[in-house]
């Protein structure tokens, strides 16, 4: 079993002790990172640690050292992402260091993809995410997108104000089997169901999963309005983001 | 615990109100409404519907005084998003329909860097902050001296929101807390003269919105940027102020309560034991019952516990947390009033 002390870098290792507090999720992270090579750690440092400067940096050297581009994706900036996650959703940190956070993934994501998709490699899923009719409120449904991203989904952001329509036009645009939509006002909360309802009426429903959430959604709203999954927070949305794709994948199996 | 009763002669709605903002004591503790109380139903019920509701000031007047017509408040509130002053700056706006509020389109920001801040010169007579005025105008006409009127003015917090975006915003508050300061500075000429002409068209408290909610960021923050700036705004604007930050804010109430606002509107998302703990009667609070769960979605009763329970702990002016939601029936906000009437009747000079 490894421990915190197998972890090479001093400051993830700080950042384990002082912010990952519920010992199961302890344990993985450890895990997780026990097994990464310093260098890896060094780039996933400076997503925790919100650097864009210094990630645009790093994954450069690395790719240039000749890592693989998949390994810096997932042992550098995928795994600071999950420390992140971690800490926002516990009020250790806040949007404005989210936001930072974000950005240094997308620094260093701007070197891995064009490798990844000249490539050919596969997401691990596709899901399109939007903020439902008559609502902007865009700052929760943009941190689960970068949790998503920063899981190794690709998402297509159809940003605010989306319309049953759009919802529709996207899905039949692109070959994504999760729909991810979020609402933060009473008033807009219903446009999920319409949403949903209109899937029904162009019979699309069985090709695709829903997910919701903001924070005036409940589990109880969700099912009601026959979504497939509720998320309270960005780390919960991976989570069921993950679950979904997987049913559709068996299910078209 | 709560406001002594028996000896005060009855009083009038606005000298409640005024006199809890002042923490003098009440015959009875005052409803108040902050923020907003427009609905569908009382939309319908008066005739006047949103988008014209807020860019028509007779229409904006009438379907404000229903907070007290009809639901029975001691306050009328008749601005009932947080837009007007971002309209007059020049933002785009997406005015919406009669069942949602109108907001400004954030996507597409007007200002970048302080520098670009220019706040116009004619910003007054724009007409979505004439509009206001205008209705101010005719409430204090029409209610004389009987009914407190509460007007709004937007920190430049909230400001810097709408005209710089959300994200940008919040980026540049890490990355460069000077730059972040001087576009504070610059919009704080907004607030200051938005809520002096208020009071010249008879507003008697105003309402100042700074969205710095533990929704988004840290206390600290509102200890490095805003306690200072909210400080000068009780010595710039000579009537009471009641500071109103949505979300989880108890960690930051004692910064607030150090500023010299007359009155905090808090959220649900604190207790109203707690808070009331940490402001210490160094500033009252106004407050909190649920919006989504409690006033939009279950009934009379449970309204009134939740009531009651601000009134156990003290709070000395009871209302909606925040922008009540369109869809809330009537019924459930006419139970805030009548809850704490009943309150008094059965609980007073026990305490
Ligand atoms: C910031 C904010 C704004 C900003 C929006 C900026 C932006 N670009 O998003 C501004 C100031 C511009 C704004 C405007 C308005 N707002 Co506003 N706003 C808020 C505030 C303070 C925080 C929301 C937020 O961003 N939270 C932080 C994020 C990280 O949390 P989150 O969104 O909940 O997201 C997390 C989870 O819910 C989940 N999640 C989110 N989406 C999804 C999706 C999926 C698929 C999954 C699985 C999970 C998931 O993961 C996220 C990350 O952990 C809330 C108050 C509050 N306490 O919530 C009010 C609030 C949402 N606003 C409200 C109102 C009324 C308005 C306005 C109507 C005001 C007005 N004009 O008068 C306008 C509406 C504009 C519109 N049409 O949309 C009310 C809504 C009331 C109601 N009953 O409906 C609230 C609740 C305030 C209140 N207490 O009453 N607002
Ligand atoms: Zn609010």
């Amino acid at each position: 079993m490894p421990e915190l002390s197998d972890v090479h870098n001093e400051f993830i290792r700080a950042e384990i002790e002082e912010f990952i507090l519920d010992e199961n999720e302890q344990r993985h992270i450890v895990q997780m990172y026990a097994k990464i090579s310093p260098q890896m750690q060094d780039i996933a440092a400076t997503i925790i640690d919100g650097d864009n400067h210094l990630s645009d940096e790093l994954t450069k050297k690395a790719l240039d050292g000749g890592v693989e581009a998949i390994q810096i994706m997932d042992n550098g900036l995928i795994a600071g992402m999950a420390i992140v996650g971690i800490k926002f959703r516990e009020n250790f940190i806040f949007v404005p260091e989210v936001l930072a956070c974000a950005r240094a993934m997308k620094a260093g994501m701007a070197h891995i993809e064009p490798i990844l998709s000249a490539a050919g490699i596969e997401p691990i899923g596709k899901v399109i995410m939007g903020t439902v009719k008559g609502d902007l409120h865009d700052i929760g449904k943009n941190l689960c997108i970068m949790m998503l991203r920063g899981a190794g989904f690709e998402v297509i952001d159809l940003s605010v104000d989306v319309s049953p329509e759009m919802f529709i036009e996207a899905f039949e645009q692109n070959s994504a089997t999760v729909i991810g939509m979020s609402a933060l006002l009473t008033t807009t909360m219903p446009n999920m169901g319409v949403t949903i309802e209109a899937f029904i009426d162009e019979g699309l429903r069985d090709d695709v999963r829903f997910m919701v959430g903001g924070a005036p959604v409940t589990p109880e709203f969700a099912e009601d309005m026959g979504a497939d999954a509720y998320g309270a927070n960005a780390v919960e949305c991976v989570e069921v983001a993950k679950r979904l794709a997987g049913e559709t994948q068996t299910a078209t199996a | 615990m709560a406001q002594e009763t028996g000896e005060i002669k009855t009083m009038t709605p606005r000298q409640r109100v005024l006199a809890a903002l002042r923490r003098e004591p009440v015959d009875r503790t005052p409803v108040c409404n902050p923020t907003s109380v427009a609905t569908v139903e009382l939309m319908d019920l008066v005739g006047a519907h949103f988008p014209a509701a807020n860019r028509d000031p007779e229409k904006m007047a009438l379907l404000a005084q229903t907070g007290h017509t009809e639901l029975g408040f001691d306050t009328i509130m008749p601005v009932f998003s947080i837009i007007q002053e971002s309209s007059a700056l020049g933002c785009k706006m997406q005015w919406e329909g009669k069942d949602n509020w109108p907001t400004v389109k954030m996507a597409e920001p007007i200002w970048s860097e302080p520098q670009d801040i220019v706040i116009p010169p004619d910003l007054l007579k724009h007409r979505d902050t004439q509009c206001v005025l205008e209705a101010i105008k005719i409430l204090r006409k029409r209610f004389g001296d009987d009914v407190c009127i509460i007007g709004k003015t937007m920190g430049p917090w909230s400001l810097a929101y709408h005209t710089i975006g959300v994200e940008k915003f919040l980026l540049m508050s890490l990355d460069d807390p000077d730059k972040t300061r001087r576009v504070l500075d610059k919009l704080k000429k907004v607030t200051i003269d938005f809520g002096m002409a208020q009071i010249e068209a008879g507003a008697d408290a105003l309402t100042l919105p700074d969205h710095a909610t533990g929704d988004l960021v840290s206390g600290d923050y509102y200890d490095r940027y805003l306690k200072e700036m909210h400080i000068e705004f009780v010595s710039d604007i000579p009537i009471p102020l009641i500071l109103h930050i949505c979300g989880r804010t108890v960690d930051r109430m004692d910064y607030i309560a150090q500023t010299g606002m007359a009155a905090f509107h808090y959220d649900s998302k604190n207790g109203p034991g707690e808070s009331m703990a940490e402001v210490k009667g160094r500033i009252a609070l106004v407050g909190n019952i649920n919006n989504p769960e409690t006033l939009y979605s279950k009934g009379p009763d449970s309204v009134q516990e939740e009531v009651w329970k601000n009134l156990d702990a003290g709070v000395p002016l009871v209302g909606p947390e925040c922008a009540i939601p369109l869809q809330t029936a009537i019924e459930n906000l006419k139970q805030i009033p009548l809850a704490v009437k009943q309150w008094h009747k059965e609980k007073a000079g026990r305490t």
